[in-house]
């Protein structure tokens, strides 16, 4: 959500119309600038994007940096190519045109798509990126398209010179089967220095991969990535609320005499079969909750306390406030210090946090340094502790 | 003599302009990531003779600091060493978002060529006519003494009062280096 105004150097020289990037090269490189710009201007809605062209008879700004996308996509019609792409000349305007740009609190970025053999000497290129990061203007290169000696030396010594703390980014695309919007999608040029992705950048992800997506509920996380969080995150909590209470009861009957266990177990099993209903419902988080709370205040505590616990649980996950409050009504007066208890039951149970924390992307959770941090979270209560000691072993079992 | 005791009887009238910078806006170009303005700037870090402002690219530094109220600048005192630290620092009152191509574009309000007294703390007393109402100051250092590559900057200290209001308890002594 970075607010920015970005520059697009367009090459429009003769060795565009080199078919080896389908449809051709310049036209790919057309494709892949009009999804940039939806990508700039969704990510913040104040960002800038302005388009010129490098080659042809000289370099020509098409348009300024403004934030109406249709005028610039409407500007990328009818152009030609022609002549040799001057990239030089072709950033140093396209500083000139950040620096006098209406927003001044904007970060300056330019993005080059080099795809013609490149003629100036590296110490030139140096140069213009030394100048390029004394004023804090980010540069990032598509290199494509015609492939020559020394030109990816040259954009890397270009690159280095430019880049400061890793704003700058450079990219090659070689030629072959994928298109080149779909390379970039999936680069920091369309993501913004890791800001993990636009959704726009993951919709048109989707559309350009094709056909049906087998997303586990029938719902998109491209188009609808609350929702779909939500629906994942539930069907967890569930899996891991089952297994969980699978495990306690069986343990309990374990050690217990069976017959007095076999209550609480199929009560704990109801409950969770109640949950499974209520949550599979009505997907809206709102509605979801409505019913919950209803259901509390209907169901007198009377009975099964561990299922109205288990039932706030699945509130807390959206929303943990809303739970406490509903929870202190639930149990006025006493048990106020279970509260929170049972916020870090959730928490603590190691199995719904394991399983949440495999479905993140880059968290292992046999890593060691995260198993310790499941097993400190819940440090609080001793029928925690003990809850826990029960689930190592069983954890240990498999 | 007695022009230099009204100089420092001026001097303890000011007060370190430090609580009024609005940290919010405070910018500095060309500067090195590892070696930032706060170095310079920040109380503590100034201090430390360890902690430089370096710059990166070339050797010209762009720094701009906006105020929360309106003051008066009265001196400044730039401290670096005697080899890396600045030479030349153009000051300019009230001009925003300048960039390296438009310092010689106006006059600054003042210009200061640092000798080796002030490196070491001595303030340069400036053109207090010129800087009367100072919503935000752009600090130009333009080379350094040596002409290396690299300007290191330790300390930057404002010295001056507000217009609206003078705060009583917040005169503090200054103390002469």
């Amino acid at each position: 959500m970075v607010l920015e105004a970005t520059m697009i150097c367009i090459d429009n020289s003769e060795w565009m119309r080199n078919g080896d990037y389908s449809p051709s090269r310049f036209q790919a490189q057309a494709d892949a600038v009009s999804l940039i710009c939806g990508a700039k201007t969704q990510s913040n809605p104040e960002n800038t994007v302005g388009i010129l062209t490098m080659a042809g008879k000289g370099v020509r700004v098409l348009a300024t940096p403004t934030s109406d996308l249709g005028k610039i996509l409407s500007c990328m019609h009818g152009l030609e190519m022609g002549g040799e792409m001057n990239l030089a000349a072709g950033i140093q305007i396209a500083q000139l045109a950040l620096k006098h740009r209406q927003n001044k609190n904007q970060q300056q970025r330019i993005i080059v798509f080099a795809g013609s053999p490149i003629k100036h000497e590296k110490k030139a290129l140096e140069m213009i990126g030394k100048k390029l990061k004394k004023n804090s203007v980010a540069l990032d290169i598509v290199d494509f398209g015609e492939e020559e000696d020394g030109k990816p030396e040259k954009l890397e010594a270009l690159l280095a010179s430019v880049n400061n703390n890793d704003t700058s980014h450079i990219v090659h695309v070689p030629p072959g089967q994928n298109a080149l919007s779909d390379v970039l999608i999936s680069t920091p040029v369309f993501t913004g220095d890791g800001e993990g992705g636009s959704g726009f950048a993951a919709a048109a992800a989707a559309a350009a991969a094709g056909g049906v997506s087998d997303f586990d509920f029938g719902v998109d996380p491209n188009i609808d990535p609350e929702l779909a969080l939500a629906l994942r995150v539930s069907m967890e909590e569930e899996r891991a609320r089952q297994e969980a209470a699978a495990k306690r009861a069986a343990e309990e009957a374990g050690r217990q005499e069976k017959g007095e266990e076999a209550q609480p177990q199929s009560d704990s099993q109801n409950a969770t079969s109640t949950t499974t209903e209520k949550v599979s419902d009505p997907m809206d988080e709102d509605d979801a909750l409505l019913k919950q709370a209803l259901a509390l205040s209907m169901n007198i505590p009377g009975s099964d306390s561990s299922a109205g616990d288990a039932q706030m649980s699945e509130a807390t996950n959206d929303d943990q406030e809303l739970a406490m409050a509903l929870q202190m009504s639930m149990q006025e007066g006493s048990k106020d210090s279970s509260a929170p208890s049972d916020v870090s039951k959730v928490l603590g149970d190691q199995s719904f946090m394991s399983s949440i924390l495999s479905s993140l992307p880059g968290v292992d959770p046999n890593d060691p340094n995260v198993k310790d941090l499941l097993a400190s979270l819940p440090g609080q209560s001793e029928p925690q502790q003990k809850k826990d000691e029960d689930e190592q072993p069983s954890k240990d079992d498999k | 003599m007695s022009a230099a005791e009204s100089a420092t009887a001026i001097q303890r009238n000011q007060v370190d302009l430090l609580d009024f910078i609005d940290w919010s806006g405070v910018e500095c170009l060309n500067q090195s990531s590892s070696h930032s303005l706060s170095n310079a700037l920040k109380q503590g870090y100034r201090e430390d003779e360890g902690l430089n402002l370096e710059s990166d690219a070339d050797e010209q530094l762009l720094i701009y600091i906006p105020f929360t109220q309106v003051i008066k600048l009265h001196s400044i005192a730039v401290m670096g060493s005697e080899e890396d630290g600045p030479k030349t620092v153009k000051l300019f009152a009230n001009r925003e978002h300048m960039g390296f191509s438009n310092v010689s574009d106006f006059p600054p309000s003042d210009t200061a060529v640092l000798s080796p007294d002030n490196l070491k703390g001595k303030p340069v007393v400036l053109k207090y006519v010129k800087f009367q109402n100072v919503r935000s100051l752009t600090i130009f250092i333009e080379d350094n003494q040596s002409g290396s590559e690299i300007t290191k900057v330790q300390k930057i200290a404002l010295y001056g009062s507000t217009v609206e209001t003078t705060d009583m308890k917040g005169l503090k002594k200054i103390e002469d280096h």
